[in-house]
């Protein structure tokens, strides 16, 4: 996915980026600000979160525009999990703060690439929850799985898995390191744990965030849930 | 700080697959629990940490809630005793802010093995009587300071008989993995006795370390969890 625009421009354009925005957020709403930006910057791709970061329908009307700086302190809603300072690199190597989901509903996994288990089973849920979406929530619906394993899932390995699962673009694959990937868990209350054969013990939690990144449902296990966690899904996009 | 020379730690419940030991290298511990008035200086300077401001997410509805106001830790709250009522996340925040981190369960657990004039404490009668008697005394209303605790073997005070801490990864203790059924670990642990898997059942304490640990979330506060510092040597 995209990284956000104040990461990859450079100080001049970001500076220009921003005043164009702030002039037409000004004037309009973010969605315009947002659609500009998308058609005025390359990186800011038709896929791009950075895209619906810039859309997103901001709780706290600021002067300053969410969809220049997702990551303002104040931006995000109490409960927002895009709070948090976390910071990881996607399966392209770009560096992805969580704010960048802002915006869209999300399914997101804690998991890792070499699971034999119960990992792919979480992969497969996911994947039939987006299935039980109607097509235009499907391509709403943004997908997230991170990993635990901040040795082996380098980005690298997090895009040899993709592919090898067909994963699209509307999945995102995120990298971290120890201590980014401990305050994920500790804010999803996930608990996990590394074995001496490499393998992690885990919590199996599939988590709804809505357009905010608030935890609005959350399903344990590996067995059934799936049409609660699709109508949370539908909910959180509406 | 303390130095707390490199050892083996033996954690008491694992499953099938997880390490027998862990080789912990030496590190830096806080000689004592982070105070009242330590945690007001952190508060002071980073307002999104006091509890008015402090976003539920990251620490619940208790908060400093012994505390008199956002800024004023009041009689319930003495300066010198150890800051109770923080959440994990605030604690790590703290430790950030002064450079420092959470110690791991590993680091934690193997300095607190210390006896007081010996380095292993299971050996130490007086370290056990006192350890127990804490744990049969009602949390007290107003804690007392750290800095009057008997230093043990490394000059630590307090890791027994003042409050619970926190620890980095205190998400890694799995116990209530049995009741939710959402992990895959109860099938190798738990079947039927939670201590089956135990390395030493006489350490009773360890158990309500391990239980205490197992049953939090990372943004509960409690009246008798604090926290200390550590930091890895250069």
């Amino acid at each position: 996915m995209k990284t956000p625009l104040a990461m990859k421009t450079t100080s001049s354009t970001r500076l220009t980026t921003r005043n164009v925005c702030h002039t037409l957020y000004d004037k309009r709403s973010g969605w315009v600000c947002g659609l500009l930006l998308l058609g005025a910057v390359t990186m800011c791709g038709a896929e791009g979160t950075a895209g619906a970061c810039c859309a997103a329908e901001s709780a706290e009307k600021t002067s300053r525009p969410a969809c220049c700086e997702a990551m303002a302190s104040g931006a995000f809603s109490k409960n927002s999990l895009y709070q948090a300072d976390a910071s990881f690199t996607d399966d392209t190597g770009r560096a992805f703060t969580l704010g960048q989901l802002r915006g869209r509903p999300v399914v997101l996994t804690m998991f890792f690439a070499s699971c034999g288990y119960a990992c792919p089973l979480l992969v497969t849920d996911m994947q039939a929850i987006r299935g039980r979406l109607p097509a235009e929530q499907r391509d709403r619906a943004l997908f997230v799985l991170v990993s635990f394993d901040t040795v082996r899932d380098t980005p690298e390995a997090l895009a040899k898995y993709r592919a090898q699962r067909g994963l699209d673009g509307s999945w995102v694959l995120l990298h971290g390191d120890g201590e980014a990937i401990r305050e994920l868990a500790a804010l999803l209350g996930v608990k996990y744990q590394q074995e001496t054969d490499g393998m992690f013990s885990h919590s199996n939690l599939i988590t709804v965030l809505n357009a905010e990144g608030e935890v609005v449902h959350q399903r344990t296990g590996l067995k059934g849930g799936l049409d609660e966690a699709a109508q949370a899904v539908l909910r959180a996009g509406s | 700080m303390r130095t707390i020379p490199a050892g083996i730690y033996t954690p008491l419940l694992r499953s099938t697959k997880a390490a027998a030991e862990i080789t912990v290298p030496a590190f830096q511990l806080d000689e004592r629990p982070v105070t009242n008035a330590e945690f007001l200086a952190f508060v002071t300077a980073n307002p999104k940490w006091r509890r008015e401001q402090v976003s539920r997410l990251f620490a619940d509805s208790s908060y400093l809630e012994n505390w008199v106001g956002d800024l004023e830790p009041g009689p319930s709250a003495p300066a010198d005793a150890p800051v109770v009522r923080v959440s994990w996340f605030a604690a790590r925040a703290y430790a950030r802010w002064t450079g420092k981190r959470l110690p791991t369960t590993a680091e934690w657990e193997l300095a607190a093995a210390a006896g007081y004039d010996r380095p292993d404490g299971k050996n130490d009668e007086q370290l056990k009587r006192d350890l127990y008697a804490w744990l049969a005394r009602p949390v007290p209303a107003v804690h007392a300071a750290a800095a009057s605790f008997r230093p043990d073997f490394h000059g630590v005070r307090g890791l027994h008989g003042l409050v619970w801490e926190w620890v980095e990864d205190f998400n890694s203790a799995m116990v209530t993995g049995e009741s939710r059924g959402d992990t895959g670990l109860e099938r190798d642990l738990f079947c039927g006795a939670g201590s089956a898997g135990a390395k030493d059942t006489t350490d009773y304490a360890a158990f309500m370390r391990q239980a205490l640990r197992s049953s939090l979330k990372a943004n509960n506060t409690t009246t008798a969890l604090g926290f200390r510092c550590a930091q890895s040597l250069p």
